[in-house]
């Protein structure tokens, strides 16, 4: 008996300090270095959600299961088979580098109360501030418009008015009277008022070159795209993607290098990072607007039970089209990005400081003339011109012709631009 | 009269308001037929199509088929726990991949440095800024022994179906460049980064030889350029 109530009293004495020892804040750094990129407390994510997880699982279990889940299934627990089943076979890391006083500290972390959120009752009152002063300023400018037309129509009465009365007074109608005041001053204004002369020649100069120039220039932009920027249906930042993230075009535009297009992604690859990023620093816990449009084209849930978060209802998503060249030209890019080593940039512009994708390059025919006449082509790093550089080099070193060399020699260099490996042939582009 | 003259003189001034392209305006087009064709292209489409889903132009391959030369993308394990312990054992590296010209490295900085970093070390942007998505297995990056310990097969499954939070790269790796990141990984892993062809494995090997990769179509596309100039 004493045996026993000392044991009792040993083990109560054990237990007690580890329970007194509980660090939420310790739990806190814990959850966010090892348990932060599967789960979240309030909201299911790759795992459950685990605020409050002690209520349904005991302790025991719990240490057993986060520090080695794998081996745990495997001894037959029940409950552990069933709760990997349950959460889609996602089989959780082994954390063996934690100790158990770590684990129950994480553990006390999800026991912690959610902070309770601000309260919007702040930030409503200086909206209807702004809403308020808003209103007010529309219904002042009406007013004053509304006086503004009243006076102007009564002024305007009024002169009638007075008009009439003098007309009447000089015994003519009033028609009459308008019409002699035209035909009595109309000449002082066309012929004789010199100032006014010059001056009509002179605009009639000016719309003369400037006419047909306008003309020239309006006819000129037909069918140059240059500028359009379209709101597009996802507000997609370049600029925060490819710019300060740094992303490679090619990780979303993945078939520039080998196909005709560039491809628009698919939403699967929103989802590589955005199943886990669900908003910015300034949108808090919040989905972020735009992201939401993914989750909504998707028919995802991103608070649905892991493997079931996909629903039937999916939508495309309707980008538009910047980049347009007509049928009759043929443009291919892997040829330029791939064979050619071209940066994207050096047509699309400096898309990665671009918030808003716009249309950088004319994408005229002389644009790219320019661009095939000028640019050299890197022969010595490039396998794809072995062949031409080395039959170049042995035409070059058999025949002994100034005009060849004066061709593809520049400063003691081989210099080849696309134009002369056919980059000018008509037929390259259209067919 | 009046009228048609008033227009010839405002012609100019409209031909320039609804010529110049910007915002949303794509501006005027002598042919528009010609940028917006009847026909169906890639990437262009104006009007919803009725008949496919989505109303889209495009159409998925239909189910139970394989392309011509695509048949190392059929792959049998299922997107499950027990799919991506199999991998371990039943999927494997195939013998003669070859990567002369550090295709792997390539697209290693193309598609995983992004989070990863570009030595492996988890260090990439997107970590940076949200550093809830690092693995918290390993997040120290792959010296860590989980990624040591990793088969190449459970990578490769990775690769196809993702995990946790990482997505599925299927759709932009073919399956030889998925191989040929996954040796550069196992080089960032074992911290001898050598990418001068050194993981070639043999050459005896043609199991990769029937799928089209960027390689070959760049070679073709040389060849033949190659042979106009030469004749």
């Amino acid at each position: 008996m004493l045996k026993t109530l000392s044991l009792i009293f040993i083990l109560s004495f054990s237990f007690t300090p580890v329970i007194a020892q509980e660090n939420a804040e310790n739990g806190k750094a814990l959850f966010e270095t090892n348990c932060v990129s599967c789960h979240k407390l309030d909201k299911p994510s790759i795992g459950p959600k685990l605020r409050k997880i002690r209520s349904k699982y005991e302790d025991e279990w719990l240490l057993k299961w986060i520090k080695n889940n794998v081996e745990f299934r495997k001894s037959g627990d029940e409950r552990a088979i069933t709760t990997y089943e349950e959460n889609n076979q996602a089989a959780m890391n082994i954390f063996a580098n934690l100790t158990d006083a770590d684990v129950l500290d994480i553990l006390a972390y999800t026991d912690t109360e959610p902070e309770v959120a601000e309260g919007p009752a702040v930030s409503s009152e200086p909206t209807f501030f702004n809403n308020y002063t808003k209103y007010l300023l529309m219904i002042v400018a009406l007013v004053l418009l509304i006086t503004f037309l009243i006076l102007f129509r009564i002024f305007k009465e009024l002169r009638t008015l007075r008009r009439k009365q003098e007309a009447e007074a000089n015994g003519v109608t009033y028609e009459q009277a308008a019409q002699s005041w035209w035909s009595k001053n109309k000449e002082k204004f066309i012929i004789v008022n010199p100032t006014i002369t010059v001056l009509a020649g002179v605009t009639g100069f000016a719309a003369l070159i400037f006419v047909p120039w306008f003309f020239w220039f309006g006819i000129n932009k037909v069918g140059v795209q240059q500028g359009y920027a379209p709101e597009q249906p996802i507000a997609y930042s370049h600029k925060l993607h490819a710019g300060e993230l740094g992303i490679d075009c090619q990780y979303c535009h993945s078939t520039a290098s080998y196909s005709k297009s560039a491809s628009i992604p698919s939403l699967n690859t929103c989802m590589n990072c955005h199943k886990g990023v669900q908003g910015t620093e300034a949108d808090g816990d919040n989905i972020n607007p735009e992201i939401a449009k993914i989750y909504a084209a998707l028919d995802y849930n991103p608070e649905g039970k892991p493997g079931e978060q996909y629903g039937p209802n999916r939508k495309a998503v309707k980008w538009v089209r910047i980049h347009n060249l007509p049928d009759l030209a043929y443009f291919n890019h892997s040829q330029h990005v791939k064979v050619g080593g071209l940066q994207c940039q050096e047509c699309h512009g400096p898309i990665q400081d671009m918030e808003k994708v716009y249309q950088f390059s004319s994408l005229q025919m002389g644009w790219c003339i320019d661009c095939h006449r000028s640019k050299k082509i890197d022969v010595e790093n490039n396998n794809y011109y072995e062949k031409l550089h080395a039959s170049v080099k042995k035409k070059l070193n058999s025949v002994d012709s100034a005009e060849y060399k004066k061709q593809y020699f520049k400063d003691g260099k081989i210099v080849i631009t696309p134009s002369m490996n056919g980059g000018l042939e008509c037929a390259k582009c259209h067919y | 009269m009046k009228n048609i003259k008033k227009l010839l003189y405002l012609s100019p001034i409209a031909l320039l308001m609804v010529g110049c392209a910007g915002g949303n305006n794509p501006g005027i087009e002598y042919a528009p037929d010609m940028y917006d064709s009847k026909g169906y292209e890639p990437y262009n489409q104006l009007d919803s199509n009725t008949l496919n889903e989505y109303g889209a132009n495009v159409r998925r391959p239909v189910d139970g088929t394989v392309a011509l030369g695509k048949a190392d993308y059929a792959y049998a394990l299922p997107n499950t726990g027990e799919g991506y312990e199999r991998s371990a054992t039943e999927v494997s590296m195939p013998a003669g991949l070859a990567d002369a010209e550090c295709e792997g490295k390539r697209l290693y900085i193309m598609y995983c440095s992004p989070c990863h970093g570009v030595e492996g070390k988890n260090d990439g942007n997107i970590f940076k800024r949200a550093s809830y998505l690092k693995p918290g297995a390993w997040g120290d990056g792959y010296q860590n022994d989980y990624i040591k310990n990793l088969a190449d097969g459970q990578i490769y499954h990775t690769l196809v179906y993702g995990k946790n939070n990482m997505g599925s790269h299927a759709s932009v790796l073919t399956p030889t460049q998925r191989w040929q990141v996954i040796a550069y990984v196992r080089q960032l892993s074992n911290g001898n980064v050598d990418c001068d062809g050194s993981v070639v494995v043999s050459t005896d090997s043609v199991s990769m030889a029937s799928d089209v990769t960027a390689e070959d179509v760049q070679s073709e596309v040389s060849d033949s350029t190659k042979n106009e100039e030469v004749h």
